[in-house]
């Protein structure tokens, strides 16, 4: 953990949010966010629905536009123009909470659509990348399935590897285990858990508690666009310091 | 009521018959192949929103929506040609009916496209993909196979309204049915004849349709 650290540091930032502020007409989602995220440095977003935490992680590959700050991924600046947005986008994969595959495709040709259409890559070593992935989240005999023959803990597996085929530098996880049937989550988990343990930087909306506790190298609350409380698990467990903090987790936790 | 039906009638005018048969089949299958790319194209800058082209296919299909389809045939085949841009009967029939169906075709294909899920395209972009890659691959394929049956819909409209062109001379089945009948005045005998060719046409062409249908859904139906 120590020698990870002073990699990390060595290495810099893999994003900065300055001053990140956003709107749906009058309303403020975001305000003032401030937040920077080392490479290879895990952090947990959780909050009440309706506090921005999804916005937040939207906003950081462009799929919502932010009226105001600016944001830096990997030390590039997140511009408007859809050519850079789309470059930056295919360094940072993103897995949302329905899954998301694309229904007419077979799980193969779902990992190799991207690197096919964008990198320089032959059909053969695309496929290749796409098997070492599936084999990776434990699903390379469903390759030549469709999704809708999949179990919804084996979709959100082959959305994790078919972000992966990108190679992407950071990961975003929006709320990835929302949508399962509990014994689905801990294999999603397990995935996320073993992608982190190799040094991957992610971002995850989450209210495993649990995944937070084992992975999460810093913990974020957010509450109405704002980030309330950011602080290391213990701390943030054990020890919470805002009265909005210690009621969201005593109403997540007790039960 | 001495109306003698005379079946050798219409067996001594299959020749002729197989002749607008054939000009009817070529105008309508060029027709269905040109009306289903102007769709594809103009329904995509409607659901893109691309600026000024969005708004011109808008007034595109309003307009073709709006008039009559033999007011749009005689526009192309009179109205060029005075305009110095005249096309052939043939040329100008199937223009009239690629553009009649393209504006209907528009309609189709812009439903379909708005049909799929919002989170393919964010998944998509998320992957880097870009709006045109998304529409190639992903929006169009599911988009497509949705509005199939509304695609079949007008493909048979466009087949029957070629016999709109005999108006301007183009000698398809109806054209055919006409000359015979002003020779021979055997009204019933041709009428019923190519009424019958266009029933079994439209049949044959619903039931590729529908196994074309079958075949794209596959994967879709296991859920």
């Amino acid at each position: 953990m120590v020698n990870s650290m002073s990699i990390d540091q060595l290495a810099g930032s893999a994003i900065s949010i300055k001053g990140l502020s956003k709107w749906y007409g009058d309303f403020k989602v975001l305000e003032a966010i401030d937040l920077n995220i080392d490479n290879g440095e895990k952090v947990v977003i959780c909050g009440p629905s309706g506090s921005g935490k999804s916005t937040l992680i939207r906003c950081v590959n462009g799929l919502e536009e932010h009226q105001e700050g600016q944001i830096e991924v990997e030390g590039k600046v997140l511009e408007k123009d859809i050519k850079s947005i789309s470059k930056v986008r295919a360094e940072v994969g993103m897995v949302f909470q329905h899954f998301n595959l694309f229904p007419h495709l077979s799980i193969l040709d779902n990992c190799t659509l991207a690197p096919l259409t964008l990198r320089n890559v032959s059909r053969q070593e695309a496929e290749e990348t796409a098997m070492h992935f599936l084999e990776k989240v434990k699903i390379p005999d469903q390759a030549h399935k469709f999704p809708s023959q999949l179990s919804g803990g084996q979709q959100q597996r082959v959305a994790i590897a078919r972000s992966l085929c990108m190679k992407p530098k950071i990961m975003l996880f929006d709320e990835p285990t929302s949508a399962l049937d509990p014994e689905m989550i801990k294999e999603v988990l397990d995935t996320m858990v073993e992608l982190a343990e190799e040094g991957m930087t992610m971002i995850c909306v989450t209210h495993e508690m649990g995944f937070a506790r084992e992975v999460a190298d810093r913990v974020i609350f957010m509450d109405s666009g704002k980030v309330v409380e950011m602080n290391t698990p213990e701390n943030f467990f054990s020890n919470p310091e805002h009265p909005r903090t210690k009621l969201f987790l005593s109403q997540i936790l007790d039960h | 009521m001495d109306y003698q039906f005379s079946f050798p009638y219409i067996w001594g005018a299959t020749p002729d018959l197989l002749d607008g048969l054939w000009i009817t089949l070529i105008v309508s299958l060029l027709s269905i192949i040109f009306s289903v790319i102007i769709g594809v194209v103009c329904a995509s800058l409607r659901v893109f929103h691309v600026p000024v082209l969005s708004s011109v296919a808008a007034g595109y299909v309003h307009f073709i929506r709006s008039t009559p389809l033999l007011v749009q045939i005689f526009f192309i085949f009179y109205g060029l040609a005075s305009l110095g841009f005249g096309l052939s009967g043939f040329w100008s029939g199937v223009l009239a009916l690629s553009l009649w169906g393209g504006a209907y075709n528009t309609e189709n294909i812009r439903g379909g496209l708005s049909a799929v899920d919002k989170g393919l395209k964010e998944a998509a972009y998320s992957l880097g993909l870009r709006p045109i890659h998304y529409l190639r691959l992903v929006a169009l394929p599911i988009g497509l196979r949705v509005c199939i049956p509304a695609l079949l819909n007008t493909a048979v409209s466009v087949l029957k309204n070629s016999s709109y062109l005999q108006a301007i001379g183009v000698a398809e089945l109806t054209f055919v049915a006409m000359d015979r009948v002003a020779m021979d005045f055997r009204t019933l005998e041709m009428f019923l004849a190519i009424g019958l060719i266009y029933l079994v046409i439209v049949l044959l062409l619903s039931t590729a349709v529908r196994r074309l249908e079958t075949f794209l859904k596959a994967p879709f139906n296991t859920a």
